[in-house]
Order: C-alpha cells, then structure tokens, then sequence
C-alpha cells in the first residue's frame, strides 16, 4: 500500500502553492487519495512557505509529520525541514552550502532556479520540480500537460508551452528511476472530487441560492469570495467588496431584508467589526450567515495560521442576549452541506448563522470518491402579499411571518425595541414580549441540533470540533492499530449544544479534548453544560494544525503519565 | 386623494419646532406628487432624532445602526432595482459615524438617495459638537469651544464627482420639495444635505440665522461645471447657496451589474437546480 508525505517548500513568490494545485490533481487522477494542507507568511515575496501532500491508496484526512519526500526550491526549505525526513527517506532540490546532515537520506540536487534560468526565466523553477517529482512518484507525463493547459490558458500560449518544457526538463533532470509504481490508467475506485474549505463554503452558498456576498478581504478566507467572484457571470450574483466588515455585514442584512439569500465572511478580526451587525441581524431578525474563518490572535496575530480559538468569542458576541446557530464543518464535504443548512435554518429561524472555520480547512484539499448532498427542505418567504402585515407579529413558536418589500406588506424592521409592526417603542410591556418572543426560539432551535459524531472506544475517548475531525479520525484509527482501544466525540454543530448532552457524554471512558487552542474552549463549554469533567485536554496554538503521529504521542504521553501516578 | 405616506396615529418623538418636520413634511409631499407607491418605497435610516423619521411615514422600513444606513440602502437598491429606495439620517450618522460609508458610495454611485438632517449638532445625546458643526462651538463637552473646523458634505461630494449633490433648507418647505425631486428621480447616488435648526441644542443656527443668508442658486448656475459647483460650495457665512450645485450622470452601480448579468433582481428563487450542482461538482472532478 502507498501511504507518502511530500513536503514541498520555498520562498514566497517561487510557485509552491501552483505545486500544490498540480500536483494534488494529478496524484487525484492517477488514483489517490490526497491530503494537502498549505503553510505560508504574510507577505508576497521571500521568507518560507511550504505545501504538505498526502497521497495514499486509500482515503485521507489529514498529514503526518514525518515525510517520505521533502523538494526544497531553496536551501532555507532544507534547512527547516530536513530532520522531518524518515530514514531512507528522498530529498531533492537545492541545500546550497547546507551540511548534509545524515547518511540515512537520499540526495538528489537539483538547483530548480539555475534550470529555470536556462529556460530563460527563474519562474519556471517551480514547473522544473513538478516535472521531477512526477517523475519520483511514477506518474504519467500527459496527465499534468492537461493540467498546465488549463492553469497558464489565460496567460497565453509562450507561457503554456514554456512551462510544459520546464516540466519536461524536471522529469529528464531527476536521474533516478520511479519510486512507486508506475500509473498509466486511472484505476476504477479513484477519488472523482479533490477541494478545498473555502471552495467548498463558496459552493455551499451557491448551491443554496446565495445571491449576495459582501466582504472585506482577510486571510484565511478571501478564497470564499475569490470563489463566488468567478461564478458572477454564470448564476447572477453579487460579490461586492465592502469598504469594511461593518459595511460588509450591513449589506448583507440589507440584501437579505430585501429578499435575497446574504452570506458574508471574514476572519476573527473583521468578525469582531462586525458584531454589532450581528446584534442588528438577531433584533431585526433577518436571517444571515456570517463565516468566520479562525486565525490566531487576538488582534493581527498570524495572518496566514490556524487556529480554533474563536469559540467562546462567537457563541457571545454581541452585547445582550439572543438566539444564533454555531456550526463548524469537519471537512470540505462537510462545509457543503453545513452552509446550505446554514441557509435553511437562518431563514427558519430568522436568526444568524456563524460558520467558524480556520485557516487549515479553508486551505486544505480532500479528495473524495463521491461527494454527498444532504436532503434540506426548502424555506420560501410567504407573507410579502398579506394587507395589514406587521413583521413581528406574536406567534406561539416566536417566529413570525418574513415578508419583504416590494408586495403589499409593508415591511418594518427596527434595530431599537419595536412593537410587533416593527416601529420603535419604548413600553416596557412590549419590550419583555418581545424579548421572550426572540429568546422563544431557543427551545426549537436546540431540537434542530444533532448529537456529535461517536466511535466508541474502551480505553480512552478522544473529544474534538471542526477542522480537527480529519486528524482526530486518523489518530483514533492509528491507537487503535497499535492496541489502544480508543473511541472518538466530533462535533461540527456547537451552538446550541443539543439536548440530552450530558447523557451522551457521561460515562465515556478517559475523555481527552484536543483543540487548536490555549484554554480548551470546548472542553469548558461542555463542563459548563453538562456539568461533568473534562480536565484532560491537549492543545495547540502555534499556528499550525494537529498531525497524525503527532496527536498520537501526545495522547499516548497523557496515558503514560496516568499510568505512572 | 389623501397622501397614502400619511402615517395615522403615530405619536412624534421630536421638540416643537423641530427642523425635522419641514423634512418630513417635504418628503411625504414629494413622494406623493412623483406618484409613488407606499409599498415600493423603502426608506432605510440610522439613529438619533432625525432617523426616527421613517416611523412617520406610511412606507417600508429599516431602521437600523447607527452610521451604517447607506450600505443597507446599496444592498437593497441592488436586490430589488425596483424599489425606491431612499437612506435618511442626520450629519452625526451620516457625516461621522457612517462617514466611509458615504465616501465609497459615491464611488459605487448606486441609484439611492441621501437626506442628511444637518443641523450641526447633536440632539439625542443633548448638545454635543457634530462634524459640522462650526469651529469654537461651546458644548458640555466641547468646553474649550470646538477646536475642529467642520466638514464641508457639498465639497467632499463635488470633489469626489458624485453623481448629484444638492443642498436644501427645512425652513422652505416648497423649495425642498423641488430638491428632493429632482433628488428621487435621479438616476444615481444623490446627496442632499439639508440645513435644519436645532431648537433645543443650536442658539446659533437658528431659524432666522438661516433665513437671513440663504439664497438659491439661479439660472446662471451650470451644475454641470464642476469647477464652479465647487466654488459655489465653498460658500458660507454671510450668504449661504440652496439648490442643485453638481450633477453628473453616469452609469449607476445597478446599471452596470445588471447589463452583464443574466437576471433582473436577486430575490431568492430556490435552491440551485439539479443540473447547475451537477456542472458545478463536475468542475471539481
């Protein structure tokens, strides 16, 4: 069986997210399965960036730390990564003066800019390395032609045909024979489907009939705007880029109350700018979706990094109380169907919607063999031709009839206190009706909840959210292979917790949660919950996402020091 | 006929002899006289006294956060180019704490219309300086006197060729009026500051402080000019211009978006087709 980690790294501006890109498709097409996750600064040129690819033989969800193939476009890559090479493992590319610093690897120097050079432009370097990698990996040469076809089309036929020599030239340049197999033909089990989080939100909207994204470019998830961006034309929609988050979650609440499907998204940052607008969107009830795409902070912090830390921050922000739904999918398939019900239940409960994803789910590629589409009613606004409307007209559930403006009802919304007409009040009678008919909903909303994702497990169970279920699935999967009857609890919707949770989680054997954060924000949400313990936690808040082996010493570390108390 | 804008019953939470209520009364006339319909109006505000004013009226309504009408106003006037749609609020929302807004809604030049109450002061918070109001202004808080100068709505608006920038009085109910209707039947972003004393928090700017030095700009005013649109903004004090100082028609936000697009609103129409997902996860293969 193939199960290999590539490591691919260099400055930035030298191409290694266009390694990414190629290289991910054709290992899908060679038959596959492929995991990549993307490492970069916040800048444009220079410093280091690199992408992480898994490939295997059977599904993948997430990387390992140890690699089998490290390319290094500049010596800076060998020098950071070197000792995450196994033993026997290959590494290519240029170490400049760097020592060699053991017999156990392989070499293969290749100087990928000086090659470039002679094809007339550094540029190519990275073309150079997807040619000898390709050639490492036993691919077929006319799958990637295709590839480099579609990718430099739009920049014209001398860049197209430049970069198909540097691919050629990489794979006369390596000097060694195919390390795996050989790969003609597609296989007939291969994956059909390889993307990433934020094309994967970006879809979940689409297909949910969003018409309108407002949002202010930050990392981790301008993606999600670059993807809906290049769908304009097709399907009608607006992608408008706001002046700020504050315009941009207005907007949103304005298009939405006019009657289209609003999203907005941003990282934790802009999010902050635009809680206020949350506040706006619970009081006035117009439904909205808001993705927060997590990064560390607080404030600037790592632009380019991930993190799970905005948690407790999302399921309070906003001053006062009131109803919101907090999702966080577990993978791209998952972001999916997670934004169109997102849309659903927005619109069912006229309240908002947060998406929290990260840095490493907006940038992570999955391949997979078939991608599902949950079965979601639709919600259908009904009431935009009834005379004498009055928009927050009492109702036993707290959900009014939604209207929008244009028919016969007119359509009254107020961010202060309103009467059920939507026009301002300030009696105090009104104010605690009102105020119940909103919270009301809570009660619905939490029956809408589904509990979280369960493998039993005897010995120890390992608890999670997010972005992180792919490497928790894998972790749990790799103690088990090694004699550790471990068991997992995956949440993907967090807010509201549903009922019956403590019943679920009581009695699971040795819980240990695991988030990409510094005080373990679930594990404190569910203690504050349920009321039971969860004092075992491993976390991370350097940037960068659990990885398999990793995850599973760590575990395997709280075990050992139980054991020997 | 009885103006359909009329709102019955609705008890006003303004001062006696506000300004607010010339603007009131002007908009509700202007409405009716250009034939609109209640239920394709949307009249979208912020806070303070002058924001309450869509309450007033028999229309529909977003009353929403303070300084953040215009981008509202945009998101609706695109979802729905049918609707007219009209943002209204005073100088501290519209000129302060929605100031950038205001700045790239030019630049967007959607088709909405823009009243500022301006009357250089704040009245809900009682009395504080806006950002018009005039340098060494003495307020609880400005207790030195105001030590900025005021920020001129006509200028920044010529300066950054918007589309129609105009100044009215709520002392002139019928002069407004004229304003505002060539205002709303403007196609694009139309800015209209409207002077209008503060009878409880202004002892300056008084009913009779503008009538002494207001006048309308004549004939020989070509708002077409922008140069002179300009200069004619930069005029205040003694003698204070009214009236339309700049327009400039050019394609509206709207305009552009649905010329290239395949639709004619964005309303929700369903869920994507069976087909569109298929062709869509087709491009992921």
């Amino acid at each position: 069986m193939v199960d290999w980690e590539i490591k691919v790294g260099g400055a930035a501006g030298q191409g290694v997210q266009t390694v990414s890109e190629i290289l991910s498709l054709m290992l899908k097409r060679s038959g596959y399965y492929v995991f990549s996750l993307e490492d970069y600064q916040s800048r444009i040129r220079g410093g280091h960036t690199f992408t992480h690819i898994r490939l295997s033989d059977r599904p993948v969800w997430a990387a390992k730390r140890y690699l089998d193939l490290l390319v290094c476009l500049d010596p800076l890559t060998y020098q950071l990564h070197h000792h995450e090479v196994k033993e026997n493992g290959l590494i290519l590319g240029n170490f400049g003066l760097g020592e060699k610093s053991t017999d156990s690897h392989r070499f293969i120097s290749i100087d990928f800019e000086k090659e470039a050079v002679q094809l007339g432009n550094k540029v190519f370097a990275n073309m150079i390395a997807v040619g000898a990698i390709s050639s490492i990996l036993g691919l077929a040469p006319e799958l990637v032609a295709a590839y480099i076809e579609k990718i430099f089309a739009k920049k014209g036929e001398e860049v197209m045909e430049k970069n198909k020599l540097a691919f050629q030239r990489g794979r006369r340049i390596v000097g060694i024979p195919p390390v795996l197999p050989t790969r003609n033909s597609m296989p007939n089990d291969v994956p059909q489907f390889l993307l990433d989080g934020n094309q994967a939100l970006g879809l979940g909207a689409l297909l949910a009939g969003c018409t309108f994204y407002s949002a202010y470019p930050m990392t981790p998830s301008t993606g999600i705007m670059n993807f809906l961006a290049s769908k304009i034309r097709e399907y009608g929609i607006v992608v408008e880029q706001a002046e700020d988050e504050i315009a941009a979650v207005n907007m949103a609440l304005g298009a939405s109350y006019a009657g289209a499907r609003a999203m907005t998204g941003t990282s934790g940052g802009g999010f902050c700018l635009m809680v206020e607008g949350l506040g706006l969107a619970a009081m006035t009830e117009v439904p909205i979706v808001v993705i927060n795409g997590q990064r560390p902070g607080p404030s600037t912090g790592l632009p380019t990094r991930t993190s799970q830390a905005d948690l407790a921050f999302v399921i309070h922000a906003g001053h006062d109380e009131f109803p919101r739904f907090v999702f966080a999918p577990r993978d791209p398939q998952d972001a999916i169907n997670i934004v169109r019900r997102a849309f659903y239940l927005a619109e069912k409960y006229q309240v908002p919607v947060i998406i929290l994803s990260d840095q490493y789910l907006a940038d992570s590629k999955v391949s997979y063999w078939n991608l599902e589409m949950e079965e979601i009613p639709d919600a259908p606004i009904q009431a935009s031709d009834f005379s004498d409307y009055c928009r927050y007209a009492l109702t036993p559930s707290g959900v009014s009839p939604r209207a929008i403006p244009g028919g016969k009802a007119l359509v009254v919304v107020d961010s202060d206190e309103h009467d059920e007409c939507g026009h301002l009040t300030e009696d105090l009678d009104v104010r605690v009706a009102m105020h119940e008919k909103r919270m009301k909903k809570w009660e619905a909303m939490k029956k809408e909840i589904r509990l979280p994702f369960l493998v039993e497990g005897k010995e120890v169970t390992l608890l999670g959210w997010g972005s992180s279920w792919g490497v928790l699935r894998e972790a749990r999967e790799e103690l088990h292979e090694e004699g550790i009857d471990a068991g997992l609890v995956h949440f993907n919707e967090l807010w509201p917790l549903p009922g019956g949770l403590r019943e679920f989680l009581e009695g699971l054997p040795f819980p240990i949660v695991v988030e990409n954060n510094y005080w373990g924000q679930l594990a404190n949400l569910l203690e504050h919950e349920t009321g039971l313990s969860f004092a075992r936690r491993i976390t991370r808040y350097d940037g960068r996402p659990f990885l398999v082996d990793e995850l599973c010493e760590r575990v395997k570390e709280v075990l050992r020091n139980v054991q020997s108390v | 006929m009885s103006n359909p804008f009329e709102q019955e019953g609705v008890e006003i939470a303004w001062c006696p002899g506000c300004g607010n209520f010339g603007i009131l009364k002007a908009l509700k006339e202007t409405l009716f006289e250009l034939g609109y319909e209640p239920h394709k109006v949307v009249l979208v505000s912020g806070i303070g006294q002058a924001a309450k004013l869509p309450h007033y009226l028999k229309v529909n309504v977003f009353n929403g956060l303070h300084g953040r009408s215009i981008p509202v106003a945009f998101a609706i006037k695109t979802v729905n180019p049918e609707l007219l749609v009209i943002a209204e609020s005073g100088d501290g929302c519209m000129y302060g704490e929605g100031g950038n807004h205001l700045l790239h809604a030019i630049r967007r030049n959607p088709d909405i219309t823009v009243v500022v109450h301006d009357n250089q002061v704040y009245g809900l918070t009682k009395g504080q300086a806006s950002p018009t109001s005039e340098e060494g202004f003495f307020s609880k808080v400005q207790t030195l006197g105001n030590l900025s100068t005021p920020f001129n709505p006509l200028s920044l608006a010529i300066a950054q060729d918007a589309s129609f920038v105009a100044r009215g009085f709520s002392g002139d109910i019928e002069g407004l009026k004229k304003i505002l209707k060539e205002a709303l039947s403007w196609k694009g972003f139309a800015l209209v500051d409207v002077l209008q004393p503060c009878v409880t928090f202004n002892r300056v700017n008084t009913y009779g402080w503008y009538k002494e030095r207001v006048y309308y700009l004549g004939e020989n005013h070509d708002p077409s000019n922008r140069f002179q649109a300009f200069e004619k903004s930069l005029e205040w004090g003694e003698r204070i211009p009214l009236g339309i100082f700049y327009t400039h028609r050019k394609p509206t936000y709207q305009e552009k978006f649905y010329t290239q697009i395949p639709r004619s609103h964005l309303l929700y129409q369903g869920t994507l087709s069976e087909e569109s997902v298929a062709r869509e996860f087709q491009l992921l293969v």
